[in-house]
């Protein structure tokens, strides 16, 4: 109880030039990161004809693979499909640049380094640009928060906390014994940081590109897991592989009309 | 009260793909007038878009014009306001001027899908139906799952009497949308037409397993009154069944070689059809008129 009493007294000038502030650049700043990100965003590039069909070409066999087991096509039908569409992914067919020489058969071909690729290039840059916006802001304003008010205590918060949040809440400050409830001026950036979200979705609609979830989805480490939308695809290889697919499902098919008649004919108690 | 009223019907219009042309304009010009369009943010473009369709399709050019040139002023070289030139151009100038305009627009940018389809359906209107046909192969040889274009293109072999290609070409819609009966039906109808029989009956009776799914006990389903395409597909039934049971087993072809049911089966079918059909034309005071016409048709032996 005695030391709550000779409790800290925070001067209200801290509140009005430093509290207040932080929370106001942290808001405008990612307002205006959105709007630079729409700025930057350059429209969806026109591809060709040939590059569209050869990405939607596995979409054919997996819609035809997608109802196999029950399909609404009939045998002939289905197989004259199935048939055509392997045949077509054996030739590499759809492949945008032609099927592949009978020469160079064999070798696989080395996918195009993506730095020497304009397109690629274009794609990574793109990211890049985004990333830089969704950084660079975030370092000044925390270099800023370093170098002016460094050490400074904000805000008690008006409810008891554990200790395990004192390295999250009095970040930046060195004291063992101050109660947890108090917030440095570091860790108020950081609840900033990942509170405002919320607010943004307010102010600037769902799919606004200030916030940081989105930023971390978008961060580097990230993107090395998941396929790089940047990263040429080998198709033929893709088609290769979907070959076999079709195969299987072959082998799964049956028609969904193959006993229909005794289905209708039982609804009708007909069949005995 | 009645302008916010009118904004909320083309809303519901829009979301809906309600094709209400003459309400539309209706509607459109009221929100027009009342200088309306500013107040509605984002959307407006999506208003002039409609608006402009609907001008179009009551043959209202002069307004079709106005809400165009809006678009065109805010959206300079935007595809969609493109296709929307096209569609305007059609309405007055002549076929070759609208598919010079098309061809132009395919060689910047080869894979845009909507001016594509207009394209084809100009060559269609104008009946050059070879390259018509050929277009539509290509287009959707890229953009496969296109449904609209297969049933498009079984509709322009059926119209040259190529069934069999037609039959191909709804497989594909039909693997594209399983789920749809009409579809199923479209093909029945065109395998009947082929002279399929075995294969026709099959998939009169899928539309039937299709349209009847809530039907649990067999006194329910007895009970029940076929309806909607239902009676459509049970006629097919009836139809196939007479064929088949009219003729020796041999004389009865499938290009899809198809097996037909066995004879008792048939016969069973046949009845249930009958009775399914003659209920139909029962259930109602209106239907009851044609009974006796349909009453006969049983009878005969067509």
């Amino acid at each position: 109880m005695s030391s709550s009493a000779v409790s800290l007294y925070l001067d209200p000038q801290i509140r009005d030039w430093v509290l207040f502030p932080i929370t106001l650049v942290m808001i405008l700043v990612g307002v205006l990161r959105h709007y630079v990100v729409v700025l930057l965003q350059s429209p969806p590039k026109k591809q060709p004809r040939a590059a569209v069909r050869e990405q939607r070409a596995l979409v054919r066999s997996q819609i035809l693979r997608a109802t196999s087991s029950n399909s609404p096509a009939p045998p002939s039908f289905y197989l004259s499909i199935s048939h055509h569409l392997s045949d077509a992914f054996e030739a590499g067919t759809y492949l945008k640049d032609g099927p592949p020489k009978p020469g160079s058969d064999g070798a696989p071909t080395a996918p195009p380094n993506p730095m020497t690729d304009p397109a690629a290039m274009d794609g990574m840059m793109s990211g890049m640009k985004t990333q830089m916006v969704m950084m660079v802001p975030q370092m000044v304003i925390m270099g800023w928060i370093n170098f002016f008010f460094q050490g400074f205590v904000l805000i008690k918060l008006p409810f008891p906390l554990t200790l395990g949040f004192k390295s999250m809440l009095q970040r930046g400050i060195e004291t063992p014994d101050m109660d947890v409830r108090w917030v440095s001026s570091l860790s108020w950036y950081f609840l900033n940081f990942f509170g405002l979200n919320g607010l943004y979705r307010l102010i600037l609609g769902g799919d606004n590109s200030a916030d940081s979830s989105q930023a971390m989805m978008a961060s580097p480490f990230a993107a090395a897991g998941a396929t790089q939308p940047g990263q040429p695809q080998d198709f033929n290889k893709l088609f290769k592989a979907e070959k076999e697919h079709l195969a299987f499902a072959e082998g799964l098919y049956s028609w969904v009309g193959e006993d229909v008649e005794d289905r209708v004919l039982q609804r009708y108690g007909e069949l005995n | 009260m009645s302008l916010s009223s009118a904004l909320e019907t083309l809303a519901n219009y829009r979301s809906h793909n309600t094709r209400a042309s003459q309400h539309t304009l209706e509607k459109g010009v009221e929100v027009l007038k009342a200088n309306a369009v500013v107040k509605l943010g984002d959307d407006a473009w999506a208003f002039l878009e409609q608006l402009t369709l609907a001008a179009i399709d009551v043959g209202r050019l002069d307004i079709a014009d106005e809400c165009l040139e809006e678009l065109a002023k805010t959206f300079p070289n935007s595809p969609r306001v493109n296709v929307l030139t096209g569609i305007r151009m059609e309405a007055s100038e002549s076929p070759e001027v609208v598919l010079k305009f098309y061809d132009e627009q395919l060689t910047e940018d080869s894979s845009n899908a909507a001016i594509w389809k207009r394209r084809i359906s100009v060559l269609r209107r104008t009946g050059k139906l070879e390259k018509c046909v050929e277009e539509l192969s290509t287009y959707l040889d890229t953009f496969y799952n296109d449904l609209e274009g297969w049933v498009e293109l079984a509709d322009v072999y059926s119209s040259c009497h190529q069934y069999t290609s037609a039959l191909q070409a709804l497989t594909h819609a039909l693997l594209l949308a399983p789920q749809n009966p009409f579809y199923t039906l479209q093909f029945a109808e065109t395998a009947f037409t082929v002279n399929d029989l075995p294969l026709a009956l099959k998939t009169f009776l899928l539309v039937i397993d299709m349209c009847e799914r809530e039907l649990r006990t067999p006194i329910e389903a007895k009970e029940s009154v076929p309806s909607g395409i239902g009676v459509r597909a049970w006629y097919g039934v009836k139809l196939c069944c007479r064929r088949a049971l009219g003729r020796s087993s041999s004389s009865i072809t499938s290009q899809s070689n198809t097996s037909l049911p066995d004879v008792k089966k048939l016969q069973k079918l046949d009845e249930l059809a009958t009775e399914r059909v003659l209920t139909a034309y029962s259930a109602s005071a209106k239907g009851a008129e044609g009974k006796g016409v349909v009453m006969a048709w049983m009878g005969s032996n067509i």
